[in-house]
């Protein structure tokens, strides 16, 4: 049979056709791997958090993904270094809402950048979850979008005022703060919150982070009669001055108060170790060993794990880590429980979680409530007693 | 308290003094107010950390090379950011210039140092309570200071020269004088007593990149009270000026104590424009 050129034409075109309506091809989203964005200061002066989130995030991606992704799509991660420059957190929000069309974003990991980028994703609708503790960052009348994983600062004012008033039985209390905005509004904050709880402040005063010498602050403090020391400030060389000025003065009163009496720095900046004691930095109980060394079991399955996968731990905080891991796994989640990566059906996810069990802690959301970290996780640690990136639980809790 | 406000006042009175010492060295033969000049008296602090406690040299060796690094930027700062405007001088674009220098420096030591204030060692090991050797080892280093500038001044050809410039610039280069290169010179002295402001006055201030803009500005205080280019105005108001502060942190507080510094030194100037040992010049109308 002679096959005439009309045959020919008529058996491609039904040939295409049938590529083309018999065997749908799988959409691409279905296997298009789910973009997160990351917001992350790697570089600059406060990057030191996010060396240690990344090294949590990197860890639950590659663990995720070993483990054949969420429903067969891999995870990538987007990371832009916004050098903790605002400026540059905005240009890098809106490449990733724009360009890159992520499905959700990670950070800022600092609240003055996330003071400027939460509004642009709030436009967006573009689901973002971050650890910032500026307490105006989470409005879900405002931002519906937006989730925080860690604890405000209310939360912190709320342990620090717990530990004084209910632990250490202080009741009269000295706080003090930098001159920084931070220090000035964590000040006030605290001093209102102490008095409504029926403490007495009998001393408050913002000091310059430059100031050499804090023996005035200290002495007029004493003279007050204060039986602890609040501290809401930054600045290691503030907090150092004032425990070897305690220690000139001779006087035993405990600090209690921001993390950043904890922090490394001050071992090199105290003249004597032992004016470092009866020192109580903001911790987790995630993150606290007790007197026989031991964490909480979930905690040390996860060191175990980081320790496996040859993650340091020493030059950084387990929560840092712990936070990064439970900030991807949440993405994941939402995904594979919503069935896409559509922002509505991610934040929705979010919105119903109950006690959901992180690393770094159980969070709750719900449609009203974005501020998913629980009070009562939130304790006070022994500041020089770092290892491994966590601390001793201070003493007083059961 | 009195023994508290005395030690700590003078301690860091000496440190605004000698800040004060290198502006006046650097105006000297310039006529220029260069904003790094608290920078100097920062990587004093910095570089001496850098170089005794974490590269392990010793104290000698940490201060000689503090001083090296310190005249190297004061150098830097008279090529970069002085020497293109001087033609210009009625202009006052070397506000803009070493201020821009000065944000570089400050910059580059947050990035490379690290933003949190880090440990100076103790250099002698001497004295404790008000005796401590954090406080008078910047009274004891500004003395020596003040005894090596005025033997430079008075005894040497060199600050001689130094003083022909400041006095007349356009008679000393008349007379030979190479002007280009004691302008040079003097802003490597500047270094180095910027460098020792900071190097005396570490144990008390630490090493820490946010000190160059403190000293810059307390620095500047002495200078405006005691008169332009008076070395021993500034010391004299550097002094005053750590008395007063301190004084005030202990009667009216932290934040306080900078109102009344600010509020006395405007009262000053409001008083004597020239400054309490300047003299006011003669105008030509």
């Amino acid at each position: 049979m002679a096959i005439s050129r009309r045959d020919v034409l008529l058996g491609s075109a039904g040939a295409l056709g049938a590529t083309s309506f018999s065997f749908p091809m799988p959409a691409l989203a279905d296997s298009e791997p789910i973009k997160i964005g990351c917001l992350a200061a790697m570089t600059g002066p406060s990057s030191a958090p996010t060396l240690g989130f990344n090294r949590g995030v990197a860890f639950a991606v590659d663990a995720i993904n070993a483990a054949g992704g969420v429903k067969g799509r891999k995870i990538e991660i987007v990371m832009r270094d916004t050098q903790g420059d605002p400026s540059k957190a905005v240009n890098a929000t809106q490449e990733m809402i724009s360009q890159v069309k992520v499905h959700g974003i990670w950070g800022p990991l600092n609240s003055g950048e996330a003071l400027a980028t939460t509004p642009i994703m709030g436009r967006a609708k573009m689901p973002n979850i971050h650890p910032c503790v500026v307490e105006t960052l989470i409005d879900p009348a405002k931002y519906p979008n937006a989730f925080r994983m860690a604890p405000s600062n209310s939360q912190w004012d709320d342990a620090v005022r717990n530990y004084c008033l209910n632990i250490l039985k202080a009741k009269k209390i000295a706080v003090i703060g930098d001159t920084t905005g931070y220090g000035v509004t964590a000040l006030g904050a605290s001093v209102a919150a102490f008095k409504k709880d029926g403490a007495e402040v009998v001393y408050q005063a913002n000091i310059d982070a430059t100031q050499p010498d804090v023996s005035p602050d200290m002495l007029r403090a004493r003279n007050a009669g204060a039986e602890a020391i609040v501290v809401w400030s930054v600045t290691t060389g503030m907090d150092a001055r004032m425990f070897n000025t305690r220690a000139t003065m001779g006087w035993d009163v405990p600090f209690v108060g921001h993390p950043s009496m904890s922090s490394g720095e001050i071992a090199g900046l105290v003249e004597k170790p032992e004016n470092w004691k009866k020192v109580y930095a903001i911790g987790y109980k995630s993150c606290s060993y007790d007197a026989s060394g031991k964490l909480p079991a979930k905690s040390e399955e996860l060191v175990a794990r980081l320790t496996r996968a040859k993650i340091a731990l020493s030059d950084t905080l387990l929560w840092w880590i712990a936070g990064g891991i439970d900030a991807v796994e949440l993405f994941a989640k939402a995904v594979e429980i919503s069935g896409s990566t559509d922002g509505p059906g991610i934040i929705a996810y979010l919105n119903s979680l109950d006690k959901y069990p992180g690393y770094f802690g159980d969070y709750t959301f719900t449609p009203t409530q974005h501020n998913g970290y629980p009070t009562d996780e939130v304790v006070m640690s022994e500041a020089s007693t770092a290892k491994n990136g966590t601390f001793a639980l201070a003493p007083g809790y059961s | 308290m009195l023994a508290s406000i005395l030690a700590s006042g003078l301690a860091a009175g000496a440190v605004y003094a000698l800040v004060g010492i290198t502006y006046n060295t650097m105006f000297s033969t310039s006529r220029v107010m260069s904003f790094t000049t608290g920078q100097l008296a920062m990587l004093g602090g910095v570089l001496g950390s850098l170089f005794t406690l974490k590269l392990g040299l010793g104290v000698m060796a940490g201060l000689v090379l503090t001083l090296i690094g310190c005249a190297l930027i004061g150098i830097v700062t008279e090529f970069v950011a002085v020497r293109p405007v001087l033609k210009s001088l009625d202009q006052h674009l070397y506000v803009l210039s070493t201020l821009a220098l000065a944000l570089m420096i400050q910059q580059v030591a947050a990035i490379k140092w690290g933003t949190e204030p880090q440990p100076f060692p103790r250099l002698i090991g001497l004295g404790s309570g008000v005796w401590d050797e954090k406080f008078w080892l910047p009274v004891a280093a500004c003395a020596i200071t003040i005894a090596g500038l005025e033997y430079l001044y008075r005894r040497t050809l060199v600050g001689r020269a130094f003083l022909a410039i400041s006095e007349d610039n356009f008679a000393a280069r008349a007379l030979g004088l190479p002007e280009r290169n004691l302008r040079v010179a003097s802003y490597a002295l500047a270094g180095i007593i910027g460098g020792i402001a900071g190097f005396s006055g570490g144990e008390l201030l630490l090493a820490f990149f946010a000190n160059g803009a403190l000293l810059n500005f307390y620095g500047f205080v002495p200078v405006a009270l005691g008169g332009l280019g008076n070395n021993r105005g500034a010391i004299v108001g550097g002094l005053a000026l750590g008395l007063f502060q301190q004084a005030a942190n202990f009667l009216v507080g932290g934040i306080f104590s900078s109102v009344a510094v600010f509020t006395l030194f405007i009262v000053v100037l409001l008083a004597a424009p020239q400054g309490l040992f300047g003299v006011s010049t003669a105008r030509r109308v």
